[in-house]
């Protein structure tokens, strides 16, 4: 039926940014700036390749502690100036087939922001909005919520 | 000094969110939640005591048993607030606004637009 639904398999996140649309636009697309934002709790980042063009191939790795690399890459299918940018995204070893779509508008000096992952299936959405729960306390959380959804 | 116990205290080690986790699936007597662990039963014990006094765990004795079973509703408290921090993309983006502060009010100092 609708399964493969396009809403049904996107997570969106919505922001409206302090910072003009310039800026933001700078700090989302520049290497320099990547590498300050794009690992968690300001984890350092390699960028490997950053082709910021359509069909352009971008990777970044991230050394963790234990010496394992987190690598993400995908490639830009679509970018227009100041109003959105498309790349497919795999961040290995967790989400692998998605696409990521920023849209950036400017609304005075601040921007707005839509960011969207959307999933290959719906599944796939259900399982990873799952992951994402924080510090591993996931799983114990996801059966919890099913639990007290059961309560009332 | 008493220190007052809230719902946050109780899910902040990582024991004490198991036995959420298993006593979520179903009510359990110590024994049954203590074979799920390597540590000892005094150990269970003290954090059953904590998780009730936070108010998530009841605890009937009935008999010579004590029967642990979740209190659903200061629950929901703590699944509402880490429901808020939930998504790997929200710390992202997170983590790009709070970069983007920065740069910016460093362009300032700067004098740059």
């Amino acid at each position: 039926m609708a399964g493969n639904e396009l809403a049904k398999r996107t997570l969106t996140l919505k922001k409206t940014f302090d910072a003009p649309i310039e800026l933001v636009w700078e700090a989302w697309t520049q290497p320099e700036h990547i590498g300050r934002w794009w690992g968690p709790n300001g984890m350092p980042i390699k960028i490997v390749e950053h082709n910021f063009k359509v069909g352009g191939k971008w990777k970044y790795v991230m050394t963790m502690p234990n010496g394992s690399d987190f690598i993400s890459h995908g490639v830009y299918s679509e970018i227009v100036k100041f109003e959105k940018i498309i790349t497919s995204a795999n961040f290995i070893p967790m989400t692998e087939g998605v696409e990521i779509r920023a849209l950036f508008e400017k609304n005075g000096k601040k921007t707005n922001f839509t960011f969207s992952v959307v999933h290959p299936t719906e599944e796939y959405c259900r399982q990873q909005e799952k992951m994402g729960f924080y510090n591993g306390w996931g799983s114990a959380f996801e059966r919890l919520n099913g639990y007290l959804k059961t309560q009332h | 000094m008493e220190t007052r116990r809230d719902v946050f205290q109780a899910i902040a080690d990582p024991t004490r969110r198991e036995i959420i986790d298993l006593l979520a699936r179903q009510p359990m007597n110590l024994n049954a939640i203590a074979e799920h662990f390597d540590i000892t039963r005094p150990a269970i014990s003290n954090h059953i005591r904590i998780l009730n006094e936070c108010g998530i765990v009841s605890v009937d004795q009935i008999g010579r048993e004590r029967f642990c079973k979740i209190e659903p509703r200061q629950l929901r408290q703590v699944s509402e607030w880490v429901g808020r921090y939930e998504s790997l993309w929200m710390q992202k983006v997170d983590s790009f606004e709070k970069y983007l502060h920065e740069l910016k009010s460093k362009r300032k100092k700067h004098g740059r637009k």
